[in-house]
């Protein structure tokens, strides 16, 4: 059981991270679509910034830089060039997956995984059992919590709100829409760094191409899935990953009675099947405000 | 001079070519209504953003009790007790009333609870005599509510100024007036007040000064409201040329003799619509119709009035039979008409001028000749061969016959002002064959020159036989060009009365207090 429980929260809490990210560029009217690219960026850079410095803490530095490099990057194009955000999230995603793919092979030449000597540091033998898994688990309830705190309960979060809903009523009480959307792509790239650090270096401390494989877009829908609401859209992260906790559960116990497939298939199955049930009981993000509109500004 | 709460100096405002306001110098005395006039299109909503900072001005300066304002700065504005009510609602749908006033709030506690938030806000609604529930979403209230939280909203911070984009024109008679009450009462809590309206009588009846606007200049004012009369406002506001030119634009401004058509024998005619106890689903615009009946014979011209949102645009889609009906019949043209389509009801002779002309009435991005032919292509056949070049002459044609001004029949719509935009869309719906149409808020956002145009053309197909349903917010129109007006309220046809029209007993019945 206690296996099971260890195994969700490392496959949950990289997930957590990155859905954090699109709730607050969701709550400030941006679609992020980028969310792919920005989690193997900050995986990436983080094993490639231990490799090189040997410390995780400057690593993770310079990963949360990269990603709010590559944020500023999404805002400039989608708030400036005024392109489309969907095509330019993908656009990231793109950058993300075959620009790390090509620093790896640039600096190590090899397609294969890049390990690291160390990773994110483990929570310790306190938390007997629990003692593998990294501070970043640890610190999950509180991040959620504040991010909780900060979109829904102050006057910063409503003017966020506001500005991603009706960007010309933010700008009548004095707020600039775009500035609020850099905020929080900028606050997003952050914590999409600290989930692709997770992942690569929680438990694993390696690097891979195409290592999310998808999780990014796992994160979108649980964005959709919670309603933009941080808890909601944490639930709804943890929900994919107890999904997937249970489909490796059930390959080793019934080993191959069950197509191998199938079971691997199960956690974006539940993605969809999810996405499906949001719609279903409160309109989903309409409820929220969102939808797939175009940002109004009149 | 410090003795102006707003001094504006040579203020000039470009978008390209266009010059939205020319040299604006006035100056507003403390304490005071104060209207400001003028046509769609004289520069009223810009002069009202220039002074509330969300336009900035490409020449002159603001002046606010006699400090200079940063141009363009809401925030500067704001500090200086500038506030600006929007005609179109301003404030999220999805907050609730308490989280619309906290989120414009740049004073203490910047972080809450909900309880505090709701306890913060409920006593300012009650001093301002505002009764929604603080925790009321701004979505579910009705417009009237809505605009008193906007001004609510308005007053959280230390209000001086108050401007008010057409605060009127969502309103019904006794929300209007309610609004003047409220206006008044601030005025003598001593804000100075600026309302920008375009009813004259409502000048009269509410300002202390009055400010005239047109093509972007300054024509007048302030002018004490105690010197001017109606005609002199009418005069001031068209211009010299225009004004005592028809009847219609007197009516239009809401200052003339309203012309009450008598009822022209027309019960005898053939009910060209005819929906018995109708019921629909819930649309996603509006209510659901519930069990409206409604009668219109050939020739006559049927008014729909009522508070935005009770049920017309509802109304108009199951006319045009998007969406699904519950209970109830409806005939078009002697036709039950239930289960047609769209392109079928058309067939029968159903035209339809729609609400959002920029929206469902046109194609902005394509070409006039093909929005023109749109209504022929769709009762046509599927696979009916086109030929442009003859499509394209008769729509010239058709074009200059309705004196619409453009350059060539292969420039897009959206090129179009919005008068002329909608000659095109009447060029297209009424013909002939029009068996009923459906105009929705027909005049909406065209100067006094279109609406009149409007109104001829819709008289001209009911004395050609057509019935009219003419859908608008606009007490004064509906009761100028109706034979007949019908009231909805929350997806009900409420109240039915014939000319001459009692205003009072309409407003009434538009509020359901009758």
């Amino acid at each position: 059981m206690i296996d099971l429980i260890i195994s969700i929260l490392r496959s949950g809490t990289p997930l957590v991270y990155v859905t954090l990210a699109g709730v607050i560029a969701q709550r400030a009217g941006v679609w992020n679509l980028g969310l792919e690219g920005l989690m193997i960026i900050g995986a990436c850079a983080t094993v490639l910034g231990i490799i090189v410095t040997g410390n995780f803490y400057v690593a993770m530095a310079i990963a949360m830089l990269l990603c709010m490099l590559a944020s500023a990057l999404l805002w400039f194009v989608i708030d400036r060039l005024k392109a489309n955000p969907i095509i330019a999230g993908l656009g990231l995603t793109g950058l993300g997956i075959g620009g790390t793919a090509l620093a790896v092979q640039a600096i190590y030449g090899s397609l294969s995984a890049v390990n690291a000597p160390i990773g994110v540091p483990r929570i310790g033998p306190l938390f007997g059992p629990f003692a593998p898994l990294s501070i970043f688990v640890l610190a999950l309830p509180f991040v959620v919590f504040g991010m909780w705190v900060l979109l829904r309960r102050t006057r910063f979060g409503l003017r966020l709100a506001a500005a991603g809903e009706h960007p010309f009523a933010a700008r009548s009480v004095g707020v600039n829409p775009s500035r609020m959307r850099l905020v929080a792509l900028l606050a997003g790239g952050v914590l999409a760094a600290i989930g692709g650090a997770e992942l690569a270096a929680g438990s694993l401390n390696l690097f891979a191409q195409n290592m999310t494989s998808g999780r990014g877009f796992m994160a979108f829908a649980a964005v959709i899935f919670g309603a933009g609401h941080p808890i909601g859209a944490t639930l709804a992260a943890f929900f994919f990953s107890v999904v997937s906790a249970l489909g490796i559960r059930a390959q080793l116990s019934f080993g191959d009675a069950l197509p191998h497939d199938l079971l691997q298939a199960l956690p974006y199955v539940a993605t969809v099947f999810g996405v499906w049930l949001s719609g279903k009981l409160r309109g989903g993000l309409r409820a929220a405000g969102g939808g797939f509109g175009e940002l109004r500004d009149n | 001079m410090a003795a102006h709460a707003l001094a504006c100096r040579a203020i000039g405002v470009t978008y390209g070519s266009l010059k939205a306001l020319d040299d604006v110098s006035v100056a507003f005395a403390p304490g005071q209504i104060h209207a400001v006039v003028g046509q769609n299109g004289a520069g009223k909503t810009t002069f009202a953003r220039v002074v509330a900072g969300l336009v900035a001005p490409s020449s002159g300066s603001v002046e606010v009790s006699g400090n200079s304002v940063l141009p363009g700065n809401v925030a500067a504005s704001r500090a200086q007790g500038v506030e600006l009510v929007h005609q179109s609602f301003a404030l999220p749908p999805s907050f609730t009333v308490a989280e619309a006033l906290e989120f414009g709030f740049t004073g203490k506690g910047a972080l809450y609870s909900r309880p505090q938030l709701l306890r913060r806000w409920q006593s300012h609604l009650a001093a301002l005599d505002v009764s929604v529930a603080p925790s009321a979403r701004i979505r579910d209230l009705p417009v009237e509510a809505q605009q008193g939280v906007e001004i609510a909203r308005a007053l959280v911070t230390d209000a001086k100024i108050l401007i008010l984009d057409e605060p009127t024109a969502v309103l019904s008679p006794t929300g209007i007036e309610a609004l003047f009450q409220r206006v008044r009462r601030l005025k003598a809590q001593g804000v100075t007040i600026l309302l920008i309206l375009h009813k004259i009588r409502e000048v009269l009846a509410v300002a202390d000064t009055v400010t005239v606007l047109r093509g972007g200049k300054l024509v007048a004012g302030p002018l004490p409201v105690a010197d001017v009369t109606a005609p002199l406002l009418a005069t001031l506001i068209v211009g010299e040329a225009v004004a005592g030119a028809s009847g219609d634009v007197a009516a239009a401004l809401g200052a003339g003799e309203i012309s009450h058509t008598a009822h022209r024998g027309l019960d005898s005619r053939p009910k060209v619509a005819d929906l018995n106890a109708l019921s629909t689903r819930p649309d996603p615009e509006g209510p659901a119709l519930a069990e409206a009946s409604l009668a219109i014979r050939a020739g006559e011209i049927v008014g729909v009035a009522g508070v935005e949102g009770n049920g017309q645009r509802t109304l108009v889609r199951a006319l045009a039979g998007l969406v699904e009906t519950t209970a109830g019949t409806q005939h078009l043209a002697g036709v039950g008409s239930e289960k047609l389509t769209l392109a079928e009801r058309r067939r029968l002779g159903l035209r339809i001028i729609p609400f959002e002309r920029n929206v469902e009435g046109l194609s902005l991005t394509s070409s006039l000749w093909e929005n023109w032919v749109a209504r022929q292509l769709v009762e046509g056949k599927l696979l009916s061969f086109i030929a442009p070049r003859r499509i394209r002459e008769a729509c010239d044609r058709a074009l200059r016959a309705w004196s619409v001004r453009y350059e060539t029949s292969t420039q897009r719509a959206g090129s179009l002002s919005g008068g002329n935009a909608q000659k095109v869309i009447l060029a297209r719906e009424v013909d002939d064959d029009a068996k009923l149409i459906i105009a929705a808020q027909p005049t909406r956002g065209l100067d006094i020159g279109a609406t009149a145009f409007v109104w001829q053309s819709l008289r001209a197909a009911a004395a050609r036989g057509s019935g009219v349903l003419v859908i608008s917010s606009d007490l004064d129109e509906l009761f100028d060009i109706s034979d007949r007006i019908v009231v909805m309220l929350s997806g009900r046809i409420v109240a039915e009365f014939t000319a001459p029209f009692d205003l009072g007993a309409v407003g009434a019945a538009m509020t359901g207090a009758r």
